[in-house]
């Protein structure tokens, strides 16, 4: 408390002016006052000192007063404080699973987007799959045996009987080393001599452009690296743009 | 707008044309072989238009090709080394032997299907029993 100090002092002058008091009424029992007024001063000052008294001791009360209050007080403002707590913690719970969400409603729609851009019809597919598998371009024939001279890619013979056969000559030298003749000998296959290469059912891709280059190729096409096909988009755009000037 | 080649459109159809089929050849390892052993794999502006033919990798372009192998062989041909590799006929001749076995992989897979297939209904049937079918009509 702070007034503790000063009610000490306060309260041990006035036991000592007390103590004094009675004394000296003792004493002038005994014997005469040696001072006529002293007795007088001394009883002034004892209810001047009982009144600081009694002012200190209602301080102390007030005090002492405020002081519950005050506690009241913190108490309530440590609830608080809890509460609020407990609110941020419920915030930064419902934060995390928030941006959770938003992450990954972003990475479904990326995954959509994506899915969009590959967007084939199937129909296109199957054609598709059915070109290359009725060639036997991609699926061996179950039939297949060395000998059979039916490959995976264009044969010599295939080759010379294209549009670039016909434009240049093509080396005879049988670097396939497959004809008609092998097969016939074998015994087999007696349908290879009137096929129908694959290129030659082009009617499908009769309007189709490729895309234009402005070079003749002798020059290096930009930001050119052997190793890194990065850059090779730059070719390959445009293609229905060049295509469209001469309309 | 690119300067230079004005082609009509007709002209612009056969390039498409001619294209297609060298694209494929290039799916043939001996005729890869052929062209390594004249030179034409050093030359500098035959290794630009095989960079250039990889516009064949796009699926509006892709569609007409009968041969897919190409663009594999298409890719492998963008790097030096293996264009080095295959002035070697025994590089050419491995090549073709591998993509011949890999060109059978499906074949052989479908025949080991049916196989275990047909066993597999050989075995319900030897375990049934001899007894009719009790949910008939």
């Amino acid at each position: 408390y702070v007034l503790f100090k000063p009610v000490k002092s306060t309260f041990s002058r006035l036991a000592s002016l007390v103590k004094e008091l009675i004394e000296m009424l003792a004493l002038s029992r005994t014997q005469k006052l040696p001072q006529p007024g002293e007795d007088t001063q001394v009883l002034e000052l004892l209810v001047q000192r009982d009144k600081e008294f009694q002012e200190l001791m209602q301080t102390a009360v007030e005090q002492g007063r405020i002081h519950q209050e005050m506690q009241q007080l913190e108490k309530e403002a440590e609830k608080r404080d809890s509460d609020i707590q407990l609110l941020q913690k419920q915030l930064k719970e419902a934060e995390h699973i928030l941006a959770t969400a938003v992450y990954q409603a972003k990475e479904k729609l990326k995954s959509i987007e994506k899915a969009r851009k590959g967007s084939i019809s199937s129909e296109e597919i199957i054609k598709y799959a059915h070109r290359i598998s009725a060639s036997n371009a991609v699926c061996a024939p179950l039939n297949w045996v060395p000998g059979d001279p039916r490959r995976p890619y264009p044969t010599d013979l295939e080759m010379r009987s294209g549009m670039l056969g016909h434009m240049s000559n093509l080396p005879t030298n049988g670097v396939n080393g497959h004809l008609p003749g092998d097969a016939l000998a074998a015994g087999r296959l007696p349908d290879v001599l009137t096929p129908q290469y694959p290129w030659q059912s082009s009617d499908v891709s009769m309007g189709m452009l490729p895309p234009h280059h402005g070079n003749d190729f002798g020059l290096e096409p930009p930001g050119h690296n052997k190793e890194n096909e990065d850059d090779v988009e730059a070719m390959s755009t445009d293609s229905s743009s060049s295509s469209s000037d001469s309309d | 707008q690119m300067a230079g080649v004005l082609e009509t459109e007709e002209q612009a159809r056969n390039r498409f044309q001619s294209e297609l089929e060298f694209v494929q050849c290039l799916a043939n390892p001996n005729y890869l072989n052929f062209l390594a052993q004249r030179g034409f794999l050093r030359e500098k502006p035959f290794v630009n238009y095989l960079k250039y033919l990889l516009y064949w990798k796009e699926p509006e372009y892709a569609k007409f090709l009968k041969y897919p192998h190409c663009l594999h062989m298409l890719e492998l041909l963008q790097y030096e080394h293996f264009r080095k590799e295959l002035v070697n006929a025994q590089c050419a001749k491995f090549i073709d032997e591998q993509q011949i076995l890999h060109w059978q992989h499906y074949s052989r897979k479908r025949t080991r299907l049916q196989q275990a297939l047909a066993e597999q209904q050989q075995q319900q049937q030897q375990a049934a029993p001899p007894h009719g079918n009790p949910a008939s009509k």
